[in-house]
């Protein structure tokens, strides 16, 4: 029997009495790409810290390469081979590359640097994984996909010989995951071991030798991947029933156009233009995405349109009356609601309850307010409605918004922001974070606000999202648009506007 | 409901216990100190309830905590650090003094002046950092804790210079005029018709909260973020609050010169300022938590003077059960924003979630 890079048996990890955990097992063989798939809230990223000691299981052991450790810190686990590529990156933007490898281990000559070994270390090993990095670059001029390199990189370095990668393709437009790809392949064909944590089915059906499904803190079982496998039973695995994937095509065709922006200009938090000359109109009953990777000014595009910042030039008309720079409680009053990026600062009140955050925007809407007080029975009544009608899974409305989980914070969000016919809905990363069945439910709420008759613009880094939903998608690309392409265009055409080659394009075409 | 009703009968008890304790260690205070704890605290309490006449000196001293305690407690709601109560008091009093002394009006149009003025200046001087602060960004812990500088040196300044009573050498001010006082409620005990002004704020607080104001001010303590995405004013509302804030603590200051002092005089605000921050904390900015602790304190300090009348204990051991109670607040403060409130109930959900299956 040959033996397992990993073997964890029996590894149950209970938080607060809630069993993250519950006996999973797992096995990565030698030399493979193990997919670790499950929704949000499944446990991979438990499961994979305990393994990197960054938590301590309560109940199981785990064996690396047959023989039984305690992994009791990531140090430990470093020693034994285990490197892990976090979600969010864990690097010092300051510092270059090199240095940024350092950090993590001694130097070989005592007290003084060994930069240059080291700098030519890596240029080897990024050569050889053809990773493109320069040592000497410092993190923050490089691109998300360029960072992430480099954290694989140091884990190799490092002596890594098993790799964890949790959600590694989230930042990635559909080229870098190819390269990316490439990359974990040829690391696999020089004997190491792989573990790939994800939601997204296409990975597991591109790239994975094996895969093990997680659903509830339980394992429900694990797969080779020989071609046996299909896309419908890894998804039943995963969330325990069929998912609709395909939404009924619109019946009815868009109307006028309801909402334009031409010319646009605003700089981002730093002072630096961040929009450039965006132009875009949707119309009633439509919804245009807006692709991109993330940081190219879609957060302050929607600022822009919500007025939450300021446009420097151009304008922005809804129904025709020019509304630029208008305060944000403007854009409330005329309906334009506006689903944020960050949840968590913008669009809840964290500590707030549930009923609040829900009548976050009526402070000085009837039936909510009335002679300056706020009208309790109004409020529950909103709340009773909201909560069966967005399937909030909560114990009550006065429980804090930070007690839920992410996928019905989202819901509470949309409960206040679709709720009334919005005219116009801006709706930034709404799915990101949350598992199959939530977004999915979300994007059938933007449907459903788009067949009332709002214009949508949804902003999106994932483009299967926005391909199944859309009626047109813009793409951005460092503050402008790129270009926008019709309802089933092609996922490559996207990712090259993605990355900014407009050209190549208009040369295919 | 009856899972709130715990978590608010837990709370309750948690306050309690930490009293008991600083009250403890003061007991300790006391022994080395070569006096009986026991006969202290009796003291204490003998000093704050053993007749009428001490009863009256409490709700005399309750005035101005409780209503200064409430002002802080609207900054803080919205996470403004206002600690300038003592200023906003003093320029309150002051105001109103001035009003009362030297604008020759007939007395019914002069009592609505002076009390206007002592509004107005409380809620200006409160206003200043409001503003410094939305206009430069000032961080108004600094801003009002150094007018509370400037405040108390004008005050000095007056009642040695332009405002001292000419008839004295001592650092005060005349006596405003007989019929401005407010009257005396039970012969010659101090309490007087200011706990009528005190009653009307008490209901008022207590239905704050729930006006479309109290949300808004609630609002802006959740992050500026989230508050103008509501579509929140958020920096007029941080004046507003302000001037709310600095109001009820030159609401106090009016109440207090002419229900207790008469006039102005040098040290007129006690340390009501300190002790109304550490009332609205202990009572986690909740008008009935915040009646309790300014009840609580009134009859510390009231028992407290009258413990150093009568025993041979010093006043310092209320001034270090003051501090203990002050670092357990501070400390309770830091422990509630390390440890947020899902921790604790992620085991209710998972019960929640079963039961709904």
């Amino acid at each position: 029997m040959e033996t397992l890079a990993v073997s964890m048996r029996n590894i149950t990890k209970i938080f607060n009495g809630v069993k993250a955990n519950d006996s999973v097992d797992f096995d990565l063989r030698k030399g493979s790409i193990h997919g670790l798939l499950g929704e949000n809230g499944a446990g991979k990223t438990t499961l994979m810290n305990i393994l990197y000691g960054l938590y301590q299981q309560e109940e199981g052991t785990i064996s690396i390469n047959g023989r039984e450790e305690d992994i009791s810190s990531p140090v430990k686990a470093i020693h034994l081979g285990i490197g892990m590529v976090h979600q969010h990156f864990m690097l010092a933007r300051p510092l270059t590359v090199t240095e940024n490898v350092m950090l993590g281990r001694k130097s070989r000559h005592g007290i003084l640097l060994d930069t240059k070994e080291t700098a030519a270390e890596l240029a080897e090993l990024s050569d050889r994984y053809k990773m493109g990095i320069d040592p000497s670059a410092k993190i923050w001029q490089l691109s998300v996909g360029e960072q992430q390199r480099v954290e694989i990189l140091t884990a190799i370095y490092m002596g890594a010989e098993i790799l964890i990668l949790d959600e590694p393709t989230a930042v990635l437009t559909p080229q870098e995951t190819e390269v990316f790809f490439e990359t974990l392949r040829q690391m696999r064909d020089d004997g190491k071991s792989i573990i790939l944590i994800t939601h997204k089915l296409e990975e597991i059906l591109e790239i994975v030798d094996e895969v093990t499904v997680l659903r509830d803190g339980k394992m429900v079982g694990s797969r080779r991947m020989d071609g046996s496998v299909t896309r419908d039973e890894l998804t039943r695995m995963m969330v325990g029933r069929d998912v609709l994937f395909q939404f009924p095509p619109v019946e009815k065709a868009p109307g006028g156009v309801k909402f334009a922006f031409r010319g646009l200009c605003a700089k981002n938090d730093k002072g630096l233009p961040a929009l450039k000359d965006v132009t875009l109109e949707i119309r009633e009953g439509e919804v245009v995405g807006l692709a991109g990777v993330d940081g190219n000014g879609q957060k302050e595009l929607c600022e822009v349109l919500t007025g939450l910042r300021k446009a420097d030039s151009g304008s922005i008309t809804l129904n025709g009356e020019d509304v630029t720079n208008l305060p944000p409680w403007a854009y409330i009053d005329r309906k334009v609601s506006h689903i944020p990026e960050d949840r968590h600062t913008t669009g809840l009140a964290l500590d707030w309850n549930l009923k609040r955050n829900l009548v976050l925007k009526s402070f000085r809407r009837p039936p909510y307010v009335k002679h300056g007080m706020m009208q309790v029975k109004a409020i529950d009544a909103f709340w009773k409605r909201a909560q069966q009608e967005y399937q909030i899974k909560a114990i009550d409305g006065d429980e804090p918004a930070r007690a839920l989980s992410g996928g019905n914070q989202q819901k509470v969000i949309l409960a206040r922001e679709i709720d009334g016919n919005p005219a116009v809905l801006i709706a930034n990363q709404p799915t990101r974070g949350l598992d199959v069945g939530a977004a999915e439910y979300v994007r059938s709420k933007l449907l459903d606000a788009r067949n009332q008759g709002a214009a949508v613009l949804v902003v999106s880094a994932d483009l299967e999202e926005l391909l199944q939903i859309s009626d047109r998608i813009a793409v951005i690309y460092d503050g402008e648009i790129m270009g926008v392409l019709p309802r089933g265009a092609d996922t490559y055409a996207l990712g090259a506007l993605m990355m900014g080659k407009r050209q190549e394009v208009s040369v295919h075409e | 409901m009856n899972k709130r009703l715990r978590s608010a009968v837990g709370q309750v008890c948690g306050t309690i216990l930490m009293l008991i304790v600083a009250l403890a260690v003061g007991a300790v205070l006391v022994a080395i100190s070569g006096n009986s704890p026991a006969e202290a605290y009796l003291t204490m309490l003998n000093g704050a309830f053993g007749s009428p006449q001490k009863i009256s000196e409490v709700f005399v001293k309750l005035i101005p905590i409780l209503l200064m305690a409430f002002g802080t407690s609207v900054a803080f709601r919205a996470k403004l650090w206002n600690i300038g109560a003592s200023g906003q008091f003093i320029m309150g009093s002051v105001a109103a003094t001035a009003v009362a002394l030297y604008v020759q009006v007939p007395i019914a149009l002069r009592v609505p002046l002076s009390f206007a003025a002592a509004l107005v200046a409380g809620a200006l001087w409160a206003g200043i950092a409001g503003l410094l602060k939305v206009k430069f960004n000032a961080n108004e812990v600094i801003t009002t804790l150094m007018l509370n500088y400037i405040a108390t040196y004008f005050l000095l300044y007056l009642v040695n210079g332009p405002m001292q009573d000419p008839s004295s050498d001592l650092s005060q001010s005349a006596l405003v005029p007989e019929e401005m006082k407010l009257t005396r409620l039970f012969g010659t005990y101090r309490l007087h018709s200011g706990i009528f002004l005190l009653l009307i704020v008490v209901v008022i607080m207590l239905f704050f909260w729930r006006t479309s104001l109290g949300y808004r001010i609630d609002l802006v303590g959740q992050g500026r973020k989230v508050a103008t995405y509501a579509g929140l004013p958020v920096d007029r509302t941080i004046i507003i609050t302000m001037l709310i804030s600095g109001l009820l603590s030159g609401l106090a200051g009016w109440i207090e010169t002419f229900g207790i002092q008469y006039r102005i005089l040098d040290g007129i605000e006690a340390n009501y300022g300190d002790i109304s921050n550490i009332i609205a904390l202990l009572g986690e900015l909740n008008p009935v938590g915040i009646i309790a602790s300014a009840l609580f304190f009134a009859v510390l300090l009231v028992g407290g003077a009258s413990m150093q009348r009568m025993t041979d204990v010093p006043y310092s051991v209320v001034d270090v059960v003051q501090g203990l109670i002050i670092i357990f607040v501070v400390a309770k403060v830091i422990f509630k924003f390390r440890r947020p409130s899902w921790f604790r109930r992620a085991g209710a959900r998972k019960e929640a979630a079963k039961n709904a299956q």
